[in-house]
């Protein structure tokens, strides 16, 4: 797959060096830089070739503005890096909306928070940034909004129409799961258009990620997605270990996957509960809960904490398990084992449930992919991507385990999805449990200050709700130089409005809730 | 008592119907109804206080409502951001009175981690906005703190506190 990428890209883009990068330490494999003629034809070129954009960065070298594209596919591991230099003085580029929907939302990120702007965007209005800000905040240097894009600071202005009427969907509603706007045009009951007003919660993470060191950021990513803190966890200290060469003992490798399988179970009984809740059904909720704060137990024994875990550190663990743990884990895989044909009498095969789910609303693999979308809502798709198994990092690669996946990509394959998932999540925990070996749970001599080498890593893990990319690059301090993440729920609710359109009311709200949102890490 | 009491007219003596406040207070104390009001990770922890392990009904104060107009107290779960400032503003002027606020976590107390020389987006204490009655630290407090929290805010409207308070050890 990279060996024809490689030569088509020589192909199409002669006099252009492709390089191959080896994919162990950098986490991608070719990288090329095109200039802004040439752009739109890179994004057709991957288009034409199935792939899906996975973020789009920018990058402040005090010379110039870097734009980093990441693109992949579905059904082989090929990740391209395309850069595009820009002059910082008149930071003006191309848009790729047109080719990849998502596109034209991370081009709107970019810039609020780097005063880039896209030729031939047609919606270039702030999204996460409140109004009364006056400067790009992650430019390094304060550099001042301009007269001109101050006036279209101002979110979203709803214009008067015939015979429609707005609604306002958040941010305070029990069912956004927490600060989520969206204004939707509604046509009676139907919803006519959609959109997403972001930045509720938008804390900073990416610009403390920049003003602290390494080490100091631990507590931030289980911040970011409070219910799948340890994947998030596990993706930062796994990302770090890759650029500066850290190698993690097998005993702790083997607790960090059973750690972020529970949570991830966790998260998914939190998802079955609220979602349900949404859809008007109390009771599975109580239920959900119940079986979670089991895993809290658990997960609060071994890391000390309920929600927000800072367990993993660079080179192993925060601290060793003990028999407590394999017990309580052990103990808790068959109690859920036991409880899932109580779910399933109680959801699945609920006619309310089952008829207000089913077919209202069908993603396709097509347009999953011109959205990037991931994790079990791409499988809803019927694509079978899961980074577990595509990317192998931590002990994934050892573990036997299926990857379900839907046929029709409405909310009924999603839930389906989720259940199954968790039930394989218990055996890859029992199996990170049987494996288990006796050693130390840290490095000999971890790092006391981190400083990795010059360069660049995309590092990509399976998070509860999809595909956390970590962008970071190192400028050889000890703090990144730029740290970005690729929020899997951005590019889950950015394909809302394309489902939501022409529905009622409350099917709307079933789709929404069944892609599982979490607002900070749209925001961050 | 003495501030929430019924008052007239500023020109003549304020009146007040000391038993009957008492026996308000006595039952405002005991069915506070919170407003669903979750922002961030402390949210799930206010969840998980109304859920059956820690079963906040107890207390009487398992009854969240999804609007303002019929809550009397606002738990503010989680980090207030510039952008959400005004919308917090515009739920706790909906809240008929009496109305009470629970600062819970530390973002909501201070800012929380969230603060660093050149934050640009976040408000450094919810008390900036609106009158805070009871905070509750944590990253995020634990359901027994928010317990707690109510505990404390039953104090502060009736005088005397329900269950003997845990003994302090240092």
């Amino acid at each position: 797959m990279v060996e024809t990428v490689k030569a088509g890209l020589a192909a199409a883009f002669a006099g252009t060096e492709i390089k191959e990068i080896p994919y162990r330490e950098r986490g991608y494999h070719l990288s090329l830089e095109v200039d802004a003629k040439s752009l739109v034809r890179a994004a057709s070129f991957f288009d034409a070739r199935k792939f899906y954009l996975a973020t789009i960065v920018c990058v402040d070298y005090a010379e110039y503005l870097e734009l980093v594209y990441f693109f992949n596919h579905h059904e082989q591991l090929c990740r391209v890096k395309v850069t595009l230099k820009v002059d910082p003085q008149e930071p003006v580029a191309p848009t790729i909306g047109t080719v990849f929907d998502s596109a034209s939302w991370y081009e709107r990120e970019i810039y609020e928070f780097y005063g880039l702007r896209f030729a031939g965007h047609p919606n270039l209005t702030y999204l996460f940034l409140h109004d009364g800000i006056d400067y790009y905040p992650l430019r390094k240097g304060q550099v001042p909004v301009s007269g001109a894009d101050k006036a279209q600071l101002g979110s979203f202005q709803p214009q008067e129409g015939e015979d429609t009427f707005f609604v306002n969907l958040g941010p305070q509603h029990p069912s956004t799961h927490g600060v989520l706007r969206i204004v939707l045009k509604m046509d009676g009951e139907y919803v006519e258009q959609a959109e997403p007003v972001l930045g509720y919660l938008h804390r900073m993470h990416e610009k403390m990620g920049e003003n602290r060191s390494y080490y100091q950021f631990l507590p931030n990513p289980s911040r970011m997605d409070y219910l799948g803190g340890m994947s998030f966890s596990l993706g930062y200290v796994t990302a770090v270990e890759r650029l500066c060469g850290i190698a993690v003992p097998a005993r702790a490798e083997c607790v960090r996957v059973a750690a972020t399988e529970l949570n991830r179970i966790a998260s998914h009984l939190l998802w079955l509960g609220a979602y349900l809740a949404d859809l008007g059904a109390l009771s599975p909720f109580l239920f959900a809960f119940d079986d979670r704060e089991q895993i809290l137990d658990i997960l609060e024994g071994i890391a000390g904490s309920r929600l927000t875990y800072a367990y993993f550190r660079f080179g192993g663990l925060f601290a060793d398990v003990d028999d407590r743990f394999v017990t309580a884990a052990r103990a808790f895989i068959a109690r859920l084992r036991g409880r899932f044909q109580l779910y399933e009498d109680l959801v699945g095969n609920n006619v309310i449930f089952t008829n207000r789910t089913r077919h209202i609303c069908e993603i396709t693999p097509e347009l999953a992919r011109k959205y990037g979308v991931s994790g079990p809502v791409l499988r809803a798709a019927g694509i079978a991507m899961d980074l577990r198994k595509r990317e192998t990092y931590s002990l994934y690669g050892e573990m036997d385990f299926d990857v379900p996946t839907g046929t029709q990509g409405d909310p009924l394959d999603i839930y389906e999805i989720r259940v199954r998932e968790m039930e394989n999540s218990l055996r890859i925990i029992e199996q990170a449990l049987d494996k288990l070996p006796e050693g130390p749970f840290m490095v000999e001599k971890p790092p006391r200050k981190l400083k990795p080498p010059q360069g660049d890593i995309y590092h990509v893990v399976e998070s509860p709700r999809g595909e956390v990319g970590i962008y970071m690059v190192s400028d050889g301090s000890d703090r990144p130089y730029r740290m970005k993440w690729r929020a899997p729920s951005l590019s889950n609710l950015i394909i809302f409005p394309e489902l939501a359109r022409g529905h009622m009311l409350a099917d709307a709200v079933a789709i929404l809730g069944s892609l599982d949102l979490v607002i900070p890490e749209i925001d961050r | 008592m003495g501030e929430r009491g019924i008052h007239l007219d500023k020109e003549i003596l304020p009146v007040k119907f000391a038993v009957i406040e008492k026996v308000l207070n006595l039952a405002r104390a005991n069915s506070i109804w919170p407003i669903t009001f979750g922002l961030a990770c402390c949210a799930i922890e206010m969840m998980a206080t109304a859920m059956a392990r820690f079963d906040l009904d107890r207390f009487g104060a398992g009854v969240f409502r999804a609007t303002p107009r019929q809550a009397d107290l606002m738990i503010v779960s989680g980090t207030v951001t510039k952008k959400m400032a005004p919308v917090l503003l515009t739920l706790y002027e909906q809240m008929p009175s009496p109305k009470w606020v629970i600062a819970m976590g530390n973002c909501a107390i201070s800012g929380g981690p969230f603060v660093f020389e050149g934050q640009y987006n976040v408000v450094e204490g919810v008390d900036k906005l609106v009158p805070v009655d009871v905070y509750v630290p944590g990253c995020p407090p634990r359901p027994e703190g928010l317990i707690e929290g109510f505990l404390k805010l039953e104090e502060k409207i009736t005088g005397e506190r329900r269950f003997p308070g845990p003994e302090s050890r240092w």
